[in-house]
């Protein structure tokens, strides 16, 4: 199933959920030309947004992306507290939950390395250029350095 | 704050194999027409890959 980056994203805002766009539909707003299929967003961890997730995705069925079937999970604020990033399947498609990111922190530290984007009719946070790539340099994946690679060539571009 | 960023050696041999002219094509939208296109380009690979299944399963029967 393919990931409704046009669905998932506005049912977040609407929902009030408060969230950094990161990962490669971030590197996607800020002209990277790579397909990525998964959301990855680093939200934050106030009592009052772990309800606003855990109301917004229940009806999108959350699971854990990759567990087997059958699972007592559910994802609610308990599981939300207890936990801290998770890698979930939803009707709406692939979205990573990131409490916290390498290299990065959590939401409040990455908010000032962030820029809002207007898309799919609504408003909604993204990291910028320079943080995107400090991100991936330091979650240290040989899979990102191509991705890397073009996110640099992005910045060269900007400055032509 | 400013963000520097490090070159690190072994990411600046990749650099020569990056496709710019598909970056400065998408530097020329708007951050929203870029996510469009990434839904439209997500649809068609979608469908490329459904089509590719259907494909294989027809050639095992």
């Amino acid at each position: 199933m393919r990931t409704r980056f046009d669905k998932l994203l506005p049912l977040l805002v609407n929902g009030h959920v408060e969230f950094i766009l990161i990962g490669g539909v971030a590197g996607n707003v800020l002209g990277s030309a790579r397909l990525t299929f998964d959301v990855d967003v680093v939200y934050d961890r106030s009592k009052a947004n772990l309800e606003r997730i855990a109301k917004v995705l229940k009806p999108q069925s959350p699971y854990l992306r990759g567990a087997p079937p059958g699972l007592p999970f559910v994802l609610d604020v308990p599981t939300l507290r207890n936990g801290l990033n998770f890698t979930l399947t939803t009707k709406l498609g692939d979205l990573d939950l990131l409490g916290e990111v390498v290299g990065g922190g959590g939401y409040k530290e990455l908010l000032p390395h962030t820029f809002v984007v207007s898309a799919f009719g609504v408003k909604f946070r993204c990291v910028d250029l320079p943080t995107l790539i400090k991100l991936k340099r330091a979650a240290g994946r040989p899979k990102d350095l191509e991705s890397i690679a073009e996110l640099q060539t992005l910045v060269e571009e900007g400055k032509r | 704050m400013k963000t520097k960023i490090y070159r690190d050696p072994v990411v600046e041999a990749y650099m020569p194999g990056v496709d710019r002219t598909l970056l400065r094509e998408n530097l020329k939208l708007t951050p929203a027409q870029r996510l469009e296109k990434l839904v439209s380009f997500s649809s068609f690979a979608a469908t490329l890959r459904r089509a590719g299944q259907r494909a294989l399963r027809a050639k095992k029967r």
